[in-house]
This record gives structure tokens, sequence and C-alpha cells, in this order.
């Protein structure tokens, strides 16, 4: 039988500390994650994405489920699974190092004295200009880059990557995104991710999950996710003349001050109908635009529904 | 395969991987070096200069320098120590050596080699500031005055991994121990004053602190007499059990900090 590189089942994590009233992150959580695929968390702030990769990289000790890595028992055997995962998780790594100090630390602490190990990820990461650079001085895309060297140090067969092009330029956010799949191509990690960008997220993951309020909603593939939506695709209508209260029509729509946008299955088929039913009522359109549904409509709804 | 010299290659990694990060940060950062010479130093010429106010004789000197001695090098090797969750909590990094496989003892052992060199600097550089400008002479033989070091070194691990316990507890409220732990027990351990002056139930605290034992070991070579015959027996063993059961309460720490969610608070 094939090892999963993850498996979840009913993850709970309770946050206590003393007195205060705990704080339910994750409300039984459960997830099955094969062997080098790219699966993506989506989810609004606050829904529990980070404690669900910390509690699967060990990070975190869940207060009831149980997870398995790579077939090993996370909680029993946590030290077997931390030498075959890593993580990263914002950029922040510690100050008063320069990249190559830095990662000759975390790769002693994996035991790893082999010098080359570090030359070949500084190459990877297109840090060779900014070895003597201390971390503080490092621009946020190169400290991003220095952080993905360090989580693959150990060449793990399961890398958590917790928002990894937050906060960046696009073009750097590109560039890190080329290099996730290089090296996923080169190595076939399984790779956990977490984002908010949802670009980002189709272009990346096998399958993805979105979690809310501690529960995972839904997972599939994105076309399957896009399936969860009022429809595959959207017509919007532009109005000449502004501040109508509603539409004389029978398709589902939302409406703005100069536009409405229809949510049908077919944009090119329902598109003329709907044209001709809003001129019949005496209304005058500027504009017709047919768009496909993206994740984004599909996280928007997800986040908003109930 | 593993071998057992592969093993032993991994563990001697994972110990230095904490010594060389200190080293780094030292050689790096200023304030290291400054923590290291500053405070001694000040605390030294202050305390030696009293001592010629008040026309102490030359043992009276040599029995409170001992006391600025042993505060100075207990406290930068454990602030060393104390490093190993310190540097992370600062830097909101501490999951990634929590994700590491390291186990917490390596860190701690590591970490604490360097302060052994730090504090071994600070110590030579006290003893010959002593006996130029205050007269102090250093009449330990040598396996005494490196049992009194060992002594002090392995006092200070004891309070470093009591600072790292209180950091994976109390979080970052905790971190004001790293900088005044030192000298509250001190107090206790008669840095400028035999233990035996201090009031019950403290005098019987003090003696339950290594620290006391190896500076009243040190004293009793300028004439002063220990409050417990062999002082070094008490102190040994009182190191040995309070590190067990630090590093156990040390585990058990780390796995609470895991479960209560406080080492991603920690991680920024």
């Amino acid at each position: 039988m094939r090892v999963k590189a993850v498996e979840c089942r009913d993850v709970w994590m309770v946050y206590r500390n003393f007195m205060e009233r705990g704080v339910t992150a994750l409300k039984g959580v459960s997830l099955d994650i094969e062997n080098g695929e790219i699966f993506g968390i989506l989810g609004p702030n606050g829904a529990g994405k980070t404690t669900l990769i910390s509690v699967l990289s060990t990070i975190l000790i869940p207060t009831k489920g149980e997870v398995r890595i790579l077939g090993i028992d996370a909680f029993k055997n946590t030290k077997k699974v931390r030498e075959r995962v890593n993580i990263t998780s914002g950029v922040r790594l510690p100050w008063g190092m320069k990249v190559y100090e830095c990662l000759r630390f975390y790769a002693l602490c994996y035991g790893i004295t082999d010098r080359n190990v570090i030359e070949k990820l500084i190459a990877d990461f297109e840090l060779e200009d900014y070895r003597n650079t201390r971390f503080d001085d490092l621009s946020a895309g190169n400290k991003q880059k220095l952080n993905l060297a360090r989580a693959f140090l150990n060449n793990p067969e399961v890398v958590f990557l917790d928002e990894p092009t937050a906060n960046l330029d696009p073009d750097i956010a590109r560039k890190i995104r080329e290099m996730i799949l290089q090296i996923i191509k080169e190595k076939h990690t399984t790779i956990i991710l977490t984002t908010h960008n949802m670009r980002e997220a189709e272009m990346l993951c096998d399958r993805i999950a979105f979690i809310r309020d501690g529960k995972i909603i839904a997972e599939g593939t994105s076309e399957e996710l896009k399936r969860f939506t009022k429809a595959n695709e959207r017509v919007i209508v532009g109005f000449k003349k502004p501040a109508l209260s509603s539409l004389p029509t029978t398709y589902p729509y939302e409406l703005d001050e100069n536009s409405a946008i229809f949510y049908v299955d077919d944009a090119e088929r329902f598109a003329p109908k709907i044209v001709l039913e809003l001129s019949k009522a005496g209304i005058e359109i500027e504009y017709v635009k047919m768009e496909e549904i993206t994740l984004e409509d599909v996280f928007i709804e997800l986040s908003e529904s109930n | 395969m593993k071998t057992s010299s592969s093993s032993f290659r991994r563990v001697i990694s994972e110990t230095i991987a904490f010594t060389y990060r200190n080293y780094v940060v030292t050689k790096n950062e200023f304030y290291a070096i400054f923590e290291m010479l500053f405070w001694p130093l000040v605390t030294l010429i202050s305390v030696g200069l009293l001592g010629e106010f008040l026309y102490l004789s030359k043992n009276e000197v040599a029995f409170i320098i001992i006391g600025v001695i042993a505060l100075s090098v207990v406290h930068i090797v454990q602030i060393d120590v104390t490093y190993v969750m310190l540097l992370d909590m600062w830097s909101m990094s501490l999951k990634y050596i929590i994700v590491s496989p390291i186990p917490f003892y390596r860190m701690v052992v590591g970490a604490w080699l360097f302060g052994a060199v730090r504090g071994t600097v600070s110590l030579t550089l006290l003893i010959l500031l002593s006996s130029a400008f205050f007269n102090f002479s250093f009449e330990l033989p040598l396996s005494a005055a490196i049992i009194f070091t060992i002594g002090l070194f392995a006092s200070a691990i004891l309070i470093g991994i009591f600072n790292c316990v209180l950091i994976l507890i109390f979080g970052r409220r905790a971190e004001i121990f790293a900088w005044t732990l030192t000298a509250i027990i001190l107090i206790f351990c008669g840095i400028y004053y035999p233990v035996t002056i201090l009031p019950e139930p403290f005098r019987t605290f003090g003696l339950l602190i290594p620290i006391t034992h190896f500076l009243e070991y040190f004293r009793s070579f300028y004439g002063f007499s220990p409050t417990l015959e062999n002082p070094l027996v008490p102190g040994i063993v009182e190191t040995v059990i309070y590190l067990l059961l630090l590093l156990i309460v040390a585990e058990l720490s780390m796995r609470r900090a895991r479960k209560t969610g406080l080492v991603l608070k920690l991680s920024g």
C-alpha cells in the first residue's frame, strides 16, 4: 500500500494558556495528501491555516486527533518526522547572522556538515551575491529566498510553505513560484502551501482545501471547487444610467450602481437573452462582458456562505 | 544505513550548532562583546575602589572580588545559554528550531560551550585586572581553580535553562529574568558576605544554591571557613540534581508550549 504524505484525522486545536478562555482554532480537520502532490490550503484571515500547517509540521501538538506524516505518527515519533519535513512561515530568521552563517547554523541543526549542500542552495536560490549580507539587510524577496533555502536544507520529503509570496512584489513573487516549481520538479517533494493569492493557488496546486472557522469546508481540484459556486460563468452588464433598484430578469444577479453581474452556466448562450430582457424593460446598456468564474470567486463565496 | 560514527558525528554537529550561532552573533554584534566586558569591568572597579576606601584587609578585598568575578562570569555564561530561546524569541523564528530534530539538551549544551569560552575570557581578564589594580593575589592551586571555574559554569547552565523554562511558560514576559535572575540568586548565595549572616529561611535557601558552595570553596583558600564541611560535595550534588530536574522540566515546558500555542506566539 502506498504511504500518504499526510494523513490527518479529526484534528482539534484549542489554544489555552493559564486562566485564559480557550480559543478553538481547528475543529475536527481531516485531510489526506498524496506523495508528490502540491496541496493548497486557502481561507480568510484567522481561519486556521497557519495552525493547521503548524500541527502537521509538529510545531504544535493538537488537543485531539491523529496526524501521520509519511506513514509515521507525528506525535509518537516526532524526531523521525522532523528529519523528513520542513517549513517556512513568514520571512523572519535570526538576526545577527549573515546568509551563509544562517544556512550553516540550520544545516548543523540537521547534522549536515557538508558545506556543498549550503553552496548548492545558495546557487539554486540565487543568493550568491548576498552570502555575506546580514539577514536584517536583505530585501523582503531575498529574505524569503533564504528562508526557502533553509527549508530545503535537510532535503525534506514534505515541505510546508505558509504564504511564501505574501508581501512580495509581483515579479519577486513570480520568481519565488518558479523556484518552488523547479525544486519540486527536481526532488519530487510534497508541498503543502497556504496562500491568499488565488492565482498562485490555481497555478501551483494539484488540489486545494478551503478552511473557514477551523473547518475544511471544501476540497478538490480548482476545477472541482469552481463547481461549488452559483454558476460557472458570469455576464457583466454596464448601464448608461445608474441607480436601478432592481432588474426585470429571471437570472440570478448582483446589482451595483452602474452594472450588474449575472451568474450563468454558459455566458455565450445566456448573454443575448439577458440583454434582450433588459432592453425590453427599457434599460439602456453601455457594455456587456463575459467572464469565467475564478478561484477567487469560489473563495469569496465560500468565505461568505453559511 | 546509520553507523555509530555517523550518529556520533550527528550528535556533535547538532550540539555545536548552537555554539556556532552564539559565536557568530558575538562576532557580528557589538553588544555581545560589550556585555562581556563593560559591566564586569565597571563592577570590578567600583567594588575594588570601595574596598580601598574602607581600608579592607587583603583577604577581605579578595572575599568581595571573588564575589564580583563569580557574578560576572555566571551572568555571561548563563546569558549564552538563555540565548537558545532569547535570540529566536527576539527574531520571532522559534518555530524553526522547534521543527528541527535537535533535542533541547543539545541546544543548551552547545550554547553553554560558547558561554564557557566567553566566561573564561572574562574570568581571566577580571583576575588579571584585580591583581594589577586591587592587590588581589590568585592563591588557588590550578586544580582548585579549575574546579571553581567548572562550578561557576555549571551553575550558569542551571540559571540559563531555568530562564529558558520561564520563557517557555510565560513567553516574552519572562525576558526580564535573563538580565536579573543571576543578581537575584547571588543575593542569597553570599556574593559580598558569608551566607551565615542571612536570616532564616534565606540562609537555608542560600545553602540550596550550588554557587554558594563554590564561592565558599574558593574563599576557603583565603582563610574563610565554609558553612558546610567540604563545600564541593553539596555543590556538585545540588548541580547534578538540579540539572537533571531542569532538563526534564524544560522538555515538559516545551511540550506545554506546543500544546498551548505559545511557540507560535513567540514566532511572530
